[in-house]
């Protein structure tokens, strides 16, 4: 870890124009991809902005949506009475998330934000990462695939998103809300992250020094059923191999609404919208739940290393359906 | 005086238990110095080749930096000694030749930690590539047959082969597997005014330090103090005098400073060894009634160019079953990779799991229940020798597991038992885990308040070394167990080998045990002319300790107190030491500890993924110490166990040689949530070839559980996994 100097904002102004004004300045909020980042050697910001103590922090109900400060923690959004209820596939995405010491630690706002866990991007002793360095190249692509993407990919980066709770919220179709030098502006989660194209290095809309300072969760109709399926090779403490997210409601054994999202496999957390559409009036069953995987997947681009994904992202995206509906 | 000698065996707490809570209880990188220094090491990125450059100009001038040292300026060093382990590890920073990916190139002293790492990050190395070897399989890499002289070849093969019924041919592979003890190793040194040196080390084997140190460094061993009263794990990754512990030394003697060297998490992955890789043929042939009539168990293991390790996989497998026909062959790979070293159980961890995943397709091929073919082939006696084992209680091993763990509700087709979503597959294996035991010396002395402090430079790993010497002792001498210190982790004790190989309780115990007889022995002398004492004249047959004292024996009235012996002779204390050697027993075989494994799987039919529901294991662990440590051990390998199962496998760049997993995010290790009920059994009576009649029993947890949970799998699933780790990739 390099040198660095440390100041603690009092105000999202003042921080937000420290951090816009300073190219070497970044935000810190719970340090927990920050500081591993950090002691890498992949990040060295000479200067470290603490935005912990800004009044970001809550959630407040209002009307049909959640408003989520973005310093509010993990396991205090999972702790929430009304996320319990009306929306539990993001208490599930939550609580299925790193560790309790972790989620203790963690923001949402740095959720969303979190780097890939690749681990070329990772080591400073492999010179190629464009997402680390744009041009350098891809190590990755080339090295030990098991858990890189198959959507979204390109020549360029095949890194995976990992956040476990934007699925559930990329799926809700969560506004993300922000601070910059222009004042604020709300960006909804599916424009949010950029697929990494030929710029692996710039993975969201955000500009430079502007800050996330609320989630906003639409709430869906009472009688919606959700439910988050996470699958890895550990029963705890694991990124995703593969996950879905899904939001259904139903009319006897007609699906009428349908939101779907997985994670483990996009370079973004990935919003099934073709599924959704197979779902949209389809009765449910094994065939509409697999037609609605196939679709999912049809583009998807997996490397010999991740050939498995394919087949066993339908399968969780079944599986997590069948659950949802209560489908035999 | 009201005494309650603890029995033997008694499930005693940790007696260091309370240090270790409270965190009282100094691990080596607690240690500190006034004016203490802190090294960080600068590794090779390339996996082969030669240092053509090394620009330290820039980490010389960041903040805090005392001295940089490098491969191409460094002072020469000896290499380390032969020892009972082998070769020691070649000394760092000698030449400009790069063998491994991560190999040390330079150390960098700095007044913090954090400069020390930063600087060493600053530290510019130019290389010549060449193209390494990492494959085991590579056409240019040296093989070595035969490297132990182990190879056994029992009857006519072929012969075994050409009566068989039924012949199973499989070959099996096992990955890199990395130890990773929680506490980071480390170590402290401290060069005195003298030329003396004082090392705090996370070390298995505080001797073997010295004796590494004296020699690299031109000192004589009297002059070195090596100390590891705590050490934070091991699994075999603290046998040796590793480089880092040579890069702490030097760096202090260079810089004048005590400094203080603590492994990363990555560097953990190239520098204190590991399990290396195998692949292993198996060839078993067998009559339709289930009678194995040949054996072949065919490995291949990596190893460094410029180092060694001991990785025998097949050898066991000529003592596991009565067979007739036999051959175990062992070959060595050298590679551009950094050097494998034991991780708890080297060789049975991966020979045992192809051996009884292949007696688990025999099964199946011959419809033959895998509990009675493993009875059915029991060795009776050793088949190697043919001579009558010292003990063996595997037969009771799989009664009892048969019995606790419900295998007679196992329904032999695959897939045939269910549960919703699951699958349930159940497993058993058959494990042995050979005897070990080198020299080892103690000393037991008795205070004029009737205290005892008895003590070795053996080390506590975690396995309960201090708790159980402590209840041995207690019992030898008569005490209760709170008037006992046993302490350990000290070269200025007397002689204690590693704690490895599941070799210390025995010999450690055997020399405590030791101790203490010449101890009492030392009392008797002391009144053998005595007019005053009720023990004048006994022999150490006619004496028994107890009470706080020494009495007739069976006559607990008849004796006199410790305190009572030494006030009268005007003695402050009493001292003997004591010395336990390697059982030479000539009319039996000296076993090891044996063992059978049960264990129940799920597998989730669509997605794949494997979970182990339970484990009961019923091991013969000769006479047991402490029923509570004992049964922790087995626990911690059955842990480690299901690790080598399911999750862990280092993964090495092709072509770079780069660790590509190196960190807990990435190198899977089982979590709380991994871990089922296990029920822990021991059987079988005290082991006749020593008087203390102990087996090891810090390995044999581990052995076992992999093929078990290959067989679960296979059970639940119908599909035969035969590379390690399982996982859900293979089941879709």
């Amino acid at each position: 870890m390099g040198p660095f100097t440390y100041v603690r904002a009092v105000d999202p102004v003042e921080a937000v124009g420290v951090v816009s004004a300073d190219p070497g300045a970044a935000f810190l909020a719970g340090g927990t991809t920050q500081l591993d980042l950090m002691k890498d050697g992949v990040l060295s910001p000479e200067k470290l902005v603490d935005i912990t103590r800004l009044p970001l922090r809550g959630i407040a109900r209002t009307g049909t949506t959640i408003r989520v400060g973005a310093l509010t923690t993990m396991e205090e959004l999972a702790a929430d009475p009304t996320v319990a209820v009306r929306v539990p596939f993001v208490r599930e995405a939550l609580l299925a998330g790193a560790s309790v010491q972790l989620r203790n630690m963690a923001t949402i706002g740095g959720n969303l934000l979190q780097r890939a866990r690749c681990r070329y991007f990772r080591d400073p002793s492999v010179a190629a990462c464009n997402k680390r360095e744009r041009g350098s190249g891809c190590a990755a692509i080339d090295g030990v695939q098991r858990m890189h993407a198959i959507l979204g990919t390109s020549p360029h980066c095949v890194a995976l998103h990992a956040s476990d709770v934007a699925v559930p919220l990329i799926a809700l179709d969560a506004l993300v809300h922000t601070r910059g030098t222009d004042g604020t502006r709300t960006v909804p989660l599916t424009g949010f992250y950029l697929p990494p194209g030929d710029t692996p290095d710039v993975e969201n809309v955000l500009r430079r020094g502007e800050l996330i300072t609320a989630v906003e969760i639409p709430l869906p109709a009472e009688r919606t059923r959700t439910h988050y399926l996470k699958v890895r090779d550990r029963a705890s403490y694991e990124f995703a191999l593969t996950s879905a997210a899904v939001a259904v409601e139903l009319d006897g054994t007609t699906i009428t609404g349908a939101r779907v999202a997985l994670g483990g496999v996009g370079t973004v957390p990935w919003r099934a919208w073709d599924a959704e559409d197979v779902l949209r009036g389809a009765t449910v069953g094994r065939d509409a739940f697999r037609e609605a995987a196939e679709v999912t997947l049809a583009g998807a681009r997996p490397l010999p290393g991740t050939a498995f994904k394919v087949e066993l992202a339908k399968r969780t995206l079944i599986r997590a359906l069948e659950t949802v509906t209560g489908a035999p | 005086m009201t005494i309650t000698a603890p029995r033997i065996g008694a499930a005693l707490d940790r007696v260091e238990a309370p240090l270790k809570v409270t965190g009282a209880a100094l691990y080596p990188n607690d240690v500190s110095y006034p004016g203490l220094a802190h090294a960080a090491p600068v590794r090779a990125t390339i996996a082969a080749g030669r240092v053509t450059a090394i620009d330290t100009a820039e980490a010389r001038a960041a903040e805090g930096v005392i001295a940089v040292v490098t491969a191409l300026d460094a002072p020469r060093l000896r290499r380390g000694p032969v020892t009972l382990l082998g070769i020691s590890p070649p000394a760092p920073l000698q030449d400009d030749r790069i063998l491994h990916y991560g190999q040390y190139v330079a150390v960098v002293v700095a007044d913090t930690a954090e400069q020390a790492r930063h600087a060493a990050s600053l530290v510019a190395v130019e290389y010549a590539e060449d193209v390494p070897m990492l494959d085991i399989g590579d056409p240019r890499a040296e093989v070595e047959d035969d490297p132990w002289g182990m190879d056994v070849d029992r009857g006519d093969l072929e012969a075994g082969l050409a009566e068989a019924d039924v012949v199973i041919d499989e070959t099996y592979a096992t990955p890199d597997n990395t130890n990773n003890p929680l506490g980071l190793m480390s170590t402290v040194a401290v060069w005195h005014g003298d030329g003396s040196l004082t090392v705090h080390d996370a070390t298995q084997w505080p001797h073997g330090v010295r004796m590494s140190l004296a020699e690299t460094f031109g000192v004589p061993e009297s002059r070195i103090r090596v100390l590891a009263p705590y050490v934070g794990g091991g699994f075999g990754a603290g046998l040796r005098a590793w480089q880092h512990v040579i890069l702490a030394v030097l760096a202090a003697r260079e810089t004048g400073r005590p400094v203080k060297l603590v492994l990363t998490r990555p560097e953990m992955f190239t520098g204190v060894g590991y399990r290396p890789e195998s692949i292993q043929r198996i060839r078993i042939g067998a009559t339709r009634d289930g009678r194995l009539t040949a054996l072949a168990h065919e490995a291949i293991a990596p190893v460094a160019l410029e180092d060694d390790n001991f990785e025998a996989v097949s050898h066991t497998s000529a003592r596991a079953y009565a067979c007739p026909n036999v051959m175990t062959r062992d070959r060595q790979v050298r590679l551009n990779i950094p050097c494998p070293g034991s991780m708890r159980a080297p060789t049975e961890a991966q020979g045992n799991f192809a051996l009884e995943s292949a007696m688990d397709e025999l099964a199946v091929d011959l419809g033959i229940d895998p509990l009675d073919l493993r009875l059915r082939n029991f060795a009776g006696t050793d088949p190697l020798t043919g001579l009558p084992w010292s003990s063996n209680a595997l037969r009771e091993c799989f009664a009892r597991g048969a019995e606790l763990f419900g295998w007679s509700r196992r329904t032999p087709e695959p897939g045939s038992m269910r549960d919703g979503h699951w699958r349930v597959g159940y497993g058993l294996a058959g494990a042995s885990y050979p005897p070990y035991q080198v020299p080892c010396q103690a000393r037991a002395s008795l205070q004029h308040d009737g205290s005892a402090f008895v003590r070795s430079a053996a080390t506590d790993i975690g396995t309960g070394t201090y708790t159980v010497m402590t209840q041995l002792a207690a019992e030898l001498l008569g005490l209760d167990v709170a008037r006992v210190r046993f302490d350990l982790g000290d070269t200025d004790m007397p002689y204690s080998p590693q704690a490895g190989g599941s070799g210390l309780t025995g010999a450690l115990g055997n020399a405590v045990r030791s101790a203490c007889r010449q101890l009492l022995q030392a009392f008797l002398d002391v009144v053998a002319d005595d007019p005053e004492s009720p023990l004048r004249g006994l022999t150490l047959d006619e004496v028994e300790a107890g009470g706080g004292g020494i009495h007739r024996a069976g006559d607990p009235g008849s004796g006199e107190a410790y305190t009572a012996i030494l006030a009268r002779h005007d003695l402050a204390e009493l001292s003997a030491d004591g010395r336990s050697t390697p059982p030479t027993p000539d009319t039996t075989a000296w076993a090891g500890a044996f063992g059978a494994r049960f264990v129940e799987v799920r597998v989730d039919a669509d997605l794949g993924v494997i979970r182990v529901a339970r484990v009961v294991s019923v091991i013969d662990g000769g006479r047991v110490l402490n029923a509570k440590t004992a049964t922790s051990q087995i626990v911690g390998g059955t842990v480690g166990g299901i690790g080598q199962a399911l999750f862990e496998e280092t993964v090495t760049d092709e072509g770079t040689g780069r660790i590509a997993n190196a960190t807990f995010g990435d190198y899977l290790i089982p979590v709380n949530a991994d871990v089922p009920d296990m029920e822990v059994v021991f059987v079988g009576g005290p082991d006749t070839a020593t008087p203390l009649g102990t087996k090891g029993v810090g390995e044999i947890g581990l052995v076992g559980i992999a093929a078990a949970v290959a067989n679960a799998v296979h059970h639940a699933t119908g599909r035969r996994l035969r590379s390690l780790p399982l996982t859900l990739d293979a089941l879709l």
